[in-house]
């Protein structure tokens, strides 16, 4: 167990659950009003920075990006601004 | 006969080499991933630009949506990505018969995903909710259609790539599906959970 979490494939897979799980629990709190006001849109901006995180994973360690630094640093920066774009246009609306 | 004409050619000048070099897998698939990742990544875009014209409007169609069986969607599709990246690690390493193993299960998560999704069109169909129900379902349509189709794609590459099983053709099948994995990981939340 302890070797298999050494695995980065296998910690990356655990990560993308992790993040998955808590970005569901976010958006069903929000849907069954435990969140409300200010809340749903700090709980509407984690949902997006936790997709952004979930898909430098899979760049990162599936895509296997991670082993080319200059490409992985321009995907970062791109998906980064791309995120910033969809956060923009969440908190406008 | 010149004595320029008897001299040996010069050595090839050194190349450094190219940063084209250090990205994983063909370069051809790159190109696939990122224009891919661009007209979805402009649709999500559309998205939440008409969503700030009717934010109350798709707040009520995006409750009709079934949220549980789209998280499940995401396990299964993450959960399917990790086996293809395994079936990479195993081609690597010569194991035919593992990696063609790995890739199978990758395929089935990828069928589960689509029957899942089948089984949510039906649900909308149901409740007489079609493409033209309001902008909500327009873009809810288009996007997890033109997903659902390269999921598809995608099935179809991995089953040809394990029929033909060397590192390349596996490590390119795999970094399409990959693609179609990060599309949705930004498509799920934005679609059927920002409120």
């Amino acid at each position: 167990m302890a070797r298999a979490l050494h695995d980065p494939l296998i910690r990356a897979w655990a990560w993308l659950l992790a993040l998955s799980g808590i970005s569901t629990a976010l958006a069903v709190a929000v849907s069954k009003g435990l969140l409300s006001g200010a809340g749903v849109t700090i709980g509407g901006a984690a949902i997006l920075i936790l997709a952004w995180a979930k898909a430098n994973v899979i760049l990162s360690r599936y895509l296997g990006l991670a082993q080319a630094p200059f490409w992985h640093r321009g995907f970062r920066i791109t998906l980064g601004l791309y995120a910033a774009l969809l956060l923009g246009l969440y908190l406008i609306g | 006969m010149s004595d320029t004409e008897l001299q040996p050619p010069a050595p090839a000048a050194y190349e450094p080499p190219s940063v084209l070099d250090e990205l994983p897998g063909d370069l051809m698939m790159w190109v696939l991933i990122v224009s891919e990742l661009l007209v979805f990544g402009a649709g999500l875009a559309a998205f939440l630009g008409v969503r700030i014209t009717d934010p109350l409007g798709f707040a009520e169609a995006q409750d009709a949506l079934h949220r549980t069986a789209a998280g499940i969607n995401t396990v299964v599709l993450v959960t399917s990505g990790f086996f293809a990246a395994l079936a990479v690690r195993m081609a690597e390493h010569g194991r035919k018969a593992a990696t063609r193993g790995w890739l199978a299960a990758a395929s089935a998560l990828g069928i589960v995903f689509l029957v899942i999704k089948v089984m949510e069109y039906a649900e909308k169909a149901s409740h007489g909710i079609g493409v033209e129900t309001n902008s909500f379902f327009t873009f809810y349509y288009l996007l997890t259609g033109f997903h659902a189709a390269h999921v598809v794609a995608g099935i179809v590459i991995l089953g040809l790539v394990s029929i033909r099983c060397t590192p390349r053709t596996v490590e390119v099948g795999a970094a399409f599906w990959h693609m179609v994995d990060l599309v949705w990981v930004l498509l799920f939340p934005v679609i059927y959970l920002l409120r």
